[in-house]
């Protein structure tokens, strides 16, 4: 028997008890809008029972816990979405750059009067040039002694020279940011260990005590993702909550402790790569922002770059060689067309431009008005180079454009879809545990309900307990 | 399904995003004509553009080559109609001369006239190029006047020298067709172009046959003049009548070579309008489309968001 009292104490515990529903409800309330915010719920089991002759008797409800509904998988399978993701978006956003860096786009002014429109279309970048300095060749071919003819050349083939060094340069930058971009990564990277290993502290300190860290569960959970975002990383969770990280096989992270941090390391030639910092262990990445950016760095970019210099270093050889040999208007010859080796150091060679009539176009000393060598200079534009695998200067380049074009569509299309998987992932991760407004407003008026007839069973007892006392005075 | 108040809007601004993307690069097509602007977007389609972009400005370096040539080859014939007149009154003067009934002052009235027309050749084979200055039958050696002709004391000439080459430019006028419309003014090498005075294939030596007319006349050898002058001035007037017909000949391949240079710049047009050119029609439905689907989309979300548990509770 509980008795007057008993009832009255339970009432007591049961107003606790939808008072804690209440609060939890007002904290999943308040953090529908929270990243990473897990839901709460609370867990209400009814209290030990008294035996009683006449059979166990109950003592009403006690909250056993605040618990996260959450699921573990879905949490590993976006740490690894993450890695992917990171990895595809630090490419897309470098060969994106690279691209624009090419300068190789389509201009065109659409036409009302006609349903399609395509004779008004120009590109912007080095093909345009390339085919242009071969238009000037045939030009001066055409007209060998034409000094109008000489200086549109002159200035068609600076133009191409300074195109192939800004296109060089803005590589070279490229490379640069990339290089930043991987030592910010890094950065971000350990203040998230020091973080983890934070967090894992203060939940197996809580863990100890018996208490649930929830939002501490989140927190480290935000920053395990934003890890995995930056590298491929394992993990493994211990008795005592803690999580054990470790990335490219080495445990970073074990309990409280940061057993190490990571740092990049000049590979040679500029080239940066990730080792641990006190161990000085070369890290192999697997995935994230990191390893995406060093392979965008040193594969595609690389590729373009070295192609643009063969291209440049190409043209300079073959152009030099057979200008070298003809004679200019004034009798002269050997002079170097181009100055330079590749594509950051191509120019016009400088007594040429000042004096376009030092061209050598002509095949003979003795005849200025001999065209040979600008016919060959033309020929030059559907000439096979053994150094271009066999490709003509301007096939060649239109394939190193149409290869930077693959890499960043695949890009695009991984980028897309893993935001597609992601959203998916997060969805369901929402479903199961993010906050439904409707939901807790429903659950809040059951709590209210119940609070309130536990009140009214209170307020019923005090009227008994009133009757009880009346008695004696009565 | 249970949803997360919170993935619906991540949804929702996901789906904005996406529509509007759409719309954008519709827009894009809609404003540049084209279809694809960066290598991204078609790879291998901005790879065929580019090329076909490259062939295109070749076709049009030919066309201008085309054009120049021609008009040079212009000029050249009206240079060689005028001396042609002049070889047809030497042959017409050299039958008069030719007969016996002369006399000596006849003779040299025709002398002065012939003397006066080699003046006026030597002028014309002197010609420049009035689109570059430079002499037209100088062979590649354009640059120096080719024909000097020397006179005695009493005006006759006594010698006319070419000083020039027998090379020829050659140009380009489709891809690996080269073309020449030069004529050097002499060429005794026996090979390469036909010289336009002086060929020792053809035996053809304008001047020297006019100069020996000349002095054939002064000294009344009308026996020379109706033999061996009357045969060799034939050898250069055949010469000349080659130079015209070679003349006609380069003009009509120019003329279609020019039009094949047209035709093929259409055709690449039409490659690159495939290629990369958009479809203003189906793009405008699209983008009609894209719009239609971002104004539903806007719509039920406002609708939609509007709705919750709370405007039922008291």
């Amino acid at each position: 028997m509980l008795g007057l009292l008993g009832t009255l104490n339970l009432a007591s515990r049961s107003l606790q008890t939808q008072m804690t529903g209440v609060e939890v409800t007002g904290q999943n309330l308040a953090n529908v809008n929270t990243t990473g915010y897990t839901r709460q719920s609370v867990e209400i089991q009814t209290s030990p029972d008294i035996s009683t002759a006449i059979g166990p008797e109950g003592t009403g409800a006690n909250v056993v816990a605040i618990q996260q509904v959450v699921n573990a998988l879905l949490n590993t399978q976006i740490q690894s979405q993450q890695s992917t993701s990171g990895y595809w978006s630090a490419q897309q956003t470098a060969l994106q750059s690279a691209q624009t860096s090419l300068g190789e786009f389509l201009n065109g002014t659409g036409s009302a009067t006609s349903s399609t429109s395509g004779d008004n279309t120009t590109d912007t970048g080095l093909s345009g040039q390339l085919s242009g300095l071969f238009s000037a060749f045939q030009a001066v071919a055409t007209s060998p002694t034409s000094i109008s003819a000489r200086q549109a050349l002159v200035s068609q083939a600076q133009t191409l020279a300074s195109m192939f060094n800004q296109v060089n340069s803005q590589f070279d930058a490229a490379r640069t940011s990339l290089n930043t971009s991987l030592g910010n990564d890094v950065d971000s990277a350990n203040q998230l260990l020091s973080g983890i290993a934070g967090l894992n502290k203060q939940i197996s300190t809580a863990d100890f005590s018996g208490a649930t860290p929830n939002d501490l569960l989140d927190e480290r959970e935000q920053d395990l993702e934003n890890l995995s975002n930056l590298t491929n990383i394992t993990t493994s969770t211990g008795t005592n909550g803690a999580v054990d990280v470790s990335i490219g096989g080495q445990t970073l992270v074990s309990g409280n402790q940061v057993l190490d941090t990571l740092q990049t390391y000049d590979a040679g030639g500029g080239q940066l790569l990730v080792q641990t910092a006190t161990g000085g262990v070369n890290l192999t990445l697997t995935g994230g922002s990191m390893q995406g950016t060093i392979d965008v760095r040193d594969g595609e970019l690389a590729t373009m770059q070295s192609s643009i210099n063969t291209l440049a270093s190409t043209l300079i050889t073959q152009v030099n060689t057979i200008q070298g040999g003809g004679y200019s208007l004034t009798g002269t010859t050997g002079a170097n067309f181009f100055n330079g080796s590749d594509a950051a150091t191509i120019t016009v060679n400088a007594a040429l431009a000042d004096n376009p009539s030092l061209i050598q176009a002509s095949g003979s000393a003795t005849a200025t008005g001999d065209n040979s060598v600008a016919l060959q200079l033309a020929d030059l534009a559907s000439t096979a180079q053994a150094g271009l695998n066999n490709q003509a200067f301007g096939d060649s380049y239109d394939e190193t454009v149409a290869g930077l074009g693959d890499s960043l569509q695949t890009a695009n299309n991984q980028v897309t879809n893993q935001t597609a998987v992601s959203n998916m992932l997060s969805t369901q991760r929402s479903s199961v545990s993010g906050v439904n407004v409707d939901e807790e407003m429903t659950n809040l008026m059951s709590f209210q309900r119940a609070y309130e007839a536990s009140a009214q069973l209170v307020t019923t007892l005090n009227t008994m307990l009133g009757d009880v006392l009346a008695m004696k005075t009565s | 399904m249970r949803i997360g108040t919170n993935s619906y809007t991540d949804t929702m601004i996901d789906q904005f995003n996406l529509l509007k993307s759409q719309q954008t690069k519709l827009q894009n097509e809609v404003s540049t004509g084209l279809s694809i602007s960066a290598p991204s977007d078609d790879p291998a389609a901005m790879q065929n553009t580019l090329s076909d972009l490259s062939s295109q400005a070749a076709q049009t370096q030919y066309s201008s080559n085309i054009s120049t040539v021609q008009s040079k080859a212009d000029t050249i014939y009206s240079v060689l109609q005028s001396l042609q007149t002049i070889a047809n009154r030497v042959g017409e003067i050299a039958t008069s001369a030719g007969s016996a009934t002369n006399s000596q002052p006849d003779l040299n009235n025709y002398a002065s006239e012939v003397t006066s027309l080699i003046q006026q050749a030597a002028q014309l084979v002197n010609s420049k190029d009035p689109a570059t200055g430079q002499y037209l039958f100088g062979g590649t050696n354009s640059g120096q006047q080719p024909f000097t002709v020397t006179t005695d004391a009493n005006g006759n000439v006594t010698g006319v020298t070419y000083s020039g080459n027998s090379s020829v430019n050659q140009t380009e006028i489709a891809s690996g067709v080269t073309v020449s419309v030069d004529v050097p003014g002499g060429n005794t090498s026996g090979s390469g172009a036909q010289g336009l005075v002086t060929d020792s294939r053809t035996g053809a030596d304008l001047f020297n046959h006019l100069i020996s007319l000349q002095n054939d006349l002064l000294s009344g050898d009308t026996s020379a003049i109706s033999g061996t002058d009357t045969t060799n001035l034939q050898n250069d007037e055949n010469n000349l009548t080659y130079q015209v017909a070679y003349n006609g000949n380069v003009q009509t391949r120019l003329a279609t070579a020019s039009s094949l240079a047209t035709s093929q710049s259409d055709s690449l047009t039409s490659l690159i309008t495939n290629a990369s050119g958009a479809d203003l029609a189906t793009v405008l439905t699209q983008l009609t489309q894209a719009q239609t689907a971002y104004q539903a989309a806007l719509q039920s979300s406002a609708t939609i968001m509007q709705l919750s548990i709370l405007n039922y509770l008291p």
